[in-house]
C-alpha cells in the first residue's frame, strides 16, 4: 500500500467518522429545536381553546387548518395525563403524516373534554432529510476530491521520490551507473537526494578503490613472482641434484605457475572490470581462434580418447583478442577436463551462437560455479575460469548459458 | 651476441644477466633509464632486453630514442605490466616482441635468440647445430642432408632446446612454450615427456646424435657435451 494511500484512509476514516458525528448531533439539536417550536404552537393552541372555554363556557368551533388538527372528545371522571407524543396522522383527503400531538383536558359545563391537538411534522422531517444528504454529499465530495489530489500528488509531488527510487533499482557498481541528483522543493526529498548521492559516490569509491587495490596488488606479485621464477631457473642450473631435491623443486615450480596464473587471472578480471581492455576493437575470427584453441589441447583430446566433432561456420566478432582467446580456451579446457575417457565433444559454431557440449558425469550448480573461487568437486582449476568466462561475456553483451542434457552438458554463448 | 639488460628489479637482473653471461653471450646491465639512455647513446647492442617501468623514466623513451637516432638495436620489452596498450605501442615503437612477467629465463633467452637471429640474417636464415640444419623461413629441419618432419610443436621445442642449449631447462618451462596459460602445467608433463621422446626418436633415427637428456627428473638439457 502506498503511503500516500494509508495516510489518505486514514484521514477518510476519521473525516467520515466526524462527519458523521456531526451529523447526527445537527439531527438531534435541529430536531429538538423543531419540536420545541412544534410544542410551542401545540401549547399556544391549548392556552386558546382553555381561554375560549374559560371565557364562552362552550368548546370552540374546530376549524380547518392545513398544519393542525384539533380533536375534542367526551369522557369520564378519569383525571387525563398531559403529554407531548410523536404520532402519525392522517390528514383531510391526503395521505399519512408524521405529527406532533398534545393531548390535554379541558372541564366545559362539568363534562370532562380530552383535547388532541395534532401538528404535521412533515416540514421537520424535510428538513432533517435536506441535512442528511447534504452530510452524506459532503463526505462523498470529499472522498473524491482527496483521491483526485491523490493522484495529482503522486504525479506531482511525489515524482522526485520515484525517480530516485527508479534509480536506485537501476544503480549497479559494475555498470557504472551513475545517479543524478533530483531537484525538489520538498525538504524530505532534498535530504534523500542527498543521502542517495552521497551514499552513491563512498560506495562507488569504495568499490574503486577496492578494484584498484585488487589490481595494484596483483600487480605488484608479479614483480616478487617474477623474481622466485627466474631464482629457479637459475638455481636449476648449478649443480647436481638428488630426487629429493628435484622432487622438492618440481613442487616449487607448480606452485608458482599456480600462483602466476591465479594472479593473471585475478589482474585479469580487475582490468575487464575497470574497463582497461582497450584493444576492444580488433576483428576476432572466432573459427580460427577455436581451431588453434583445439590444437592446443590436441595431447589431452588424445589421451583421453575424446570423439570430437566440430561444425563451424565463418564468424567474426569485434572484440579483445586476448579476451576471447581467455573465453574459448577456459570453456573448450572445460569441457576436455570434465570429460571422460571414449567421451564426447562437439563444438557447433554459426553466426549467432556458440554451442561447447560435452559429457561428463558430475553435477554442478550454474550459478555458484560463476561465483569467485568456487570449484566444484575434484576440479584442479583455479575457481576463476567460469568467472572470466562470464565476465567476458558481459563485458560484449553476449550471454552464457548452461544447460544439462543426460550427462550432456553444454554451454552456450550467444553473441546477440 | 651482445646484450643489454635494463631492469630496475636486482634479484631479476642478477638472474637473468647469469643466464646470459655464458659462452659467446656479453651482458651489459642498467638499472635506471639514465643510465640506460646513456648506454644506448653509446654502443650498439643486438638485443636490449628493457623494462618499461623504470626509475626515472619510461623504458618506451629508450625505444623512441633508438628509432629517432635510427639505431638498429633488436629491443624487447619485459613488463610486469600486462598491459595492452603498452605492449602495442611497445611494438609500433619497433620493439622485436613483448615478454610478460613473471617468465622463464628459457623462454626469455628463446625469443632474444630468435630476435638476434632475425635481425643478423634478415629472416632468412639457416640454422646449424652440428649435423641439425633448420631452415627458419621454411620450418624445415634436415639432417645429415636428409628431411626430417617433426610436427608443429616437435619443431617449436627443438628450436627452443638449441636457444637453450647446455641449460637445464624445466618441464614447466616447456609447458608454459608449448601450450601457454591454456592448459593446467601439471597435465602435461605426461605429453612433454612424449613429445621429448618423439624429438629423439626421429634425431637418432635420422643419423644425429642424442642432444637431449632428462635433467633429474625436473627438466631437459639439450647438450652436445
Amino acid at each position: 500500500m502506498k503511503l500516500l494511500n494509508k495516510y489518505q484512509r486514514i484521514i477518510i476514516a476519521v473525516t467520515v467518522i466526524f462527519m458523521l458525528i456531526t451529523g447526527i448531533i445537527y439531527y438531534y439539536t435541529i430536531s429538538r429545536i423543531l419540536t420545541s417550536q412544534i410544542d410551542e404552537d401545540l401549547i399556544l393552541e391549548e392556552n386558546e381553546v382553555i381561554n375560549y372555554v374559560s371565557l364562552n363556557h362552550r368548546l370552540p368551533e374546530v376549524y380547518e387548518s392545513s398544519h393542525q388538527q384539533i380533536f375534542f372528545t367526551p369522557f369520564g371522571h378519569k383525571k387525563i395525563k398531559r403529554r407531548f407524543l410523536d404520532t402519525i396522522y392522517q390528514m383531510k383527503g391526503t395521505h399519512l403524516e408524521p405529527g406532533r400531538a398534545l393531548i390535554t383536558s379541558v372541564k366545559v359545563s362539568g363534562q370532562n373534554y380530552r383535547i388532541l391537538v395534532i401538528q404535521s411534522k412533515l416540514q421537520t422531517e424535510y428538513l432533517i432529510k435536506i441535512i442528511f444528504l447534504i452530510t452524506i454529499g459532503v463526505i462523498v465530495i470529499l472522498l473524491a476530491v482527496l483521491m483526485i489530489l491523490n493522484r495529482v500528488i503522486l504525479k506531482s509531488i511525489w515524482q522526485p521520490f520515484y525517480k530516485l527510487l527508479f534509480q536506485l533499482k537501476e544503480f549497479s557498481l559494475a555498470n557504472q551507473t551513475n545517479i543524478e541528483s533530483i531537484p525538489s522543493k520538498i525538504d524530505e526529498f532534498i535530504e534523500l537526494d542527498n543521502a542517495m548521492l552521497t551514499m552513491a559516490y563512498r560506495v562507488k569509491n569504495d568499490y574503486q578503490n577496492l578494484k584498484a587495490f585488487t589490481e595494484n596488488a596483483s600487480h605488484e606479485l608479479m614483480t616478487p613472482i617474477s623474481i622466485i621464477n627466474s631464482k629457479l631457473d637459475t638455481l636449476v642450473q648449478t649443480d647436481e641434484f638428488t630426487d629429493k631435491q628435484s622432487k622438492l623443486l618440481n613442487d616449487l615450480y607448480g606452485t608458482v605457475t599456480r600462483l602466476t596464473r591465479l594472479n593473471k587471472s585475478m589482474l585479469l578480471l580487475a582490468k575487464i572490470e575497470n574497463g582497461l581492455i582497450t584493444d576492444d576493437n580488433q576483428e576476432v575470427d572466432i573459427k580460427k581462434m577455436i581451431k588453434e584453441c583445439l590444437y592446443q589441447h590436441e595431447e589431452m583430446i588424445h589421451q583421453l580418447n575424446i570423439n570430437l566433432q566440430t561444425d563451424f561456420q565463418d564468424k567474426r566478432v569485434k572484440a579483445s583478442k586476448l579476451l576471447m582467446e581467455v573465453l574459448l580456451n577456459n570453456l573448450i579446457s572445460n569441457a576436455i577436463r570434465h570429460n571422460h575417457s571414449n567421451g564426447e565433444i562437439k563444438i557447433v559454431l554459426d553466426t549467432k551462437q556458440l554451442n561447447i557440449s560435452n559429457t561428463g558425469t558430475g553435477t554442478f550448480n550454474f550459478e555458484q560455479v560463476l561465483k569467485r573461487f568456487h570449484k566444484s568437486d575434484g576440479s584442479e582449476g583455479i575457481g576463476l575460469g567460469l568467472t572470466l568466462c562470464k565476465q567476458i561475456c558481459d563485458n560484449y553483451g553476449f550471454k552464457l548459458n548452461y544447460s544439462l542434457h543426460k550427462n550432456t552438458h553444454t554451454f552456450a554463448v550467444s553473441f546477440e | 651476441m651482445k646484450i643489454l639488460i635494463v631492469e630496475d628489479e636486482p634479484g631479476l637482473r642478477e638472474s637473468i644477466e647469469t643466464y646470459f653471461n655464458e659462452g659467446d653471450s656479453v651482458c651489459e646491465i642498467a638499472y635506471d633509464f639514465t643510465s640506460a639512455l646513456a648506454k644506448v647513446s653509446v654502443y650498439r647492442y643486438d638485443c636490449i632486453i628493457l623494462d618499461l617501468t623504470l626509475p626515472q623514466g619510461n623504458g618506451l623513451d629508450i625505444i623512441r630514442h633508438l628509432k629517432a637516432n635510427q639505431y638498429n638495436d633488436g629491443v624487447l620489452i619485459i613488463s610486469a605490466k600486462n598491459s595492452l596498450d603498452d605492449r602495442i605501442i611497445g611494438l609500433d615503437l619497433g620493439a622485436d616482441d613483448y615478454l610478460t612477467k613473471p617468465f622463464h629465463l628459457s623462454e626469455l633467452k628463446s625469443r632474444v635468440t630468435a630476435i638476434v637471429r632475425r635481425r643478423s640474417f634478415n629472416g632468412n636464415s639457416t640454422l646449424i647445430f652440428n649435423e641439425i640444419n633448420i631452415d627458419l623461413a621454411a620450418k624445415m629441419v634436415t639432417i645429415n642432408k636428409q628431411s626430417v618432419k617433426f610436427t608443429r610443436k616437435e619443431y617449436s621445442l627443438l628450436l627452443y632446446f638449441i636457444a637453450n642449449k647446455g641449460k637445464v631447462v624445466s618441464k614447466s618451462a616447456i609447458a608454459e612454450h608449448l601450450w601457454g596459460d591454456s592448459i593446467d602445467i601439471a597435465d602435461n608433463f605426461d605429453f612433454i615427456y612424449s613429445h621429448i621422446k618423439n624429438i629423439r626418436k626421429k634425431l637418432v633415427e635420422a643419423g644425429s646424435n642424442d642432444y637431449i637428456q632428462a635433467a633429474y627428473g625436473m627438466g631437459y638439457k639439450f647438450t652436445d657435451t
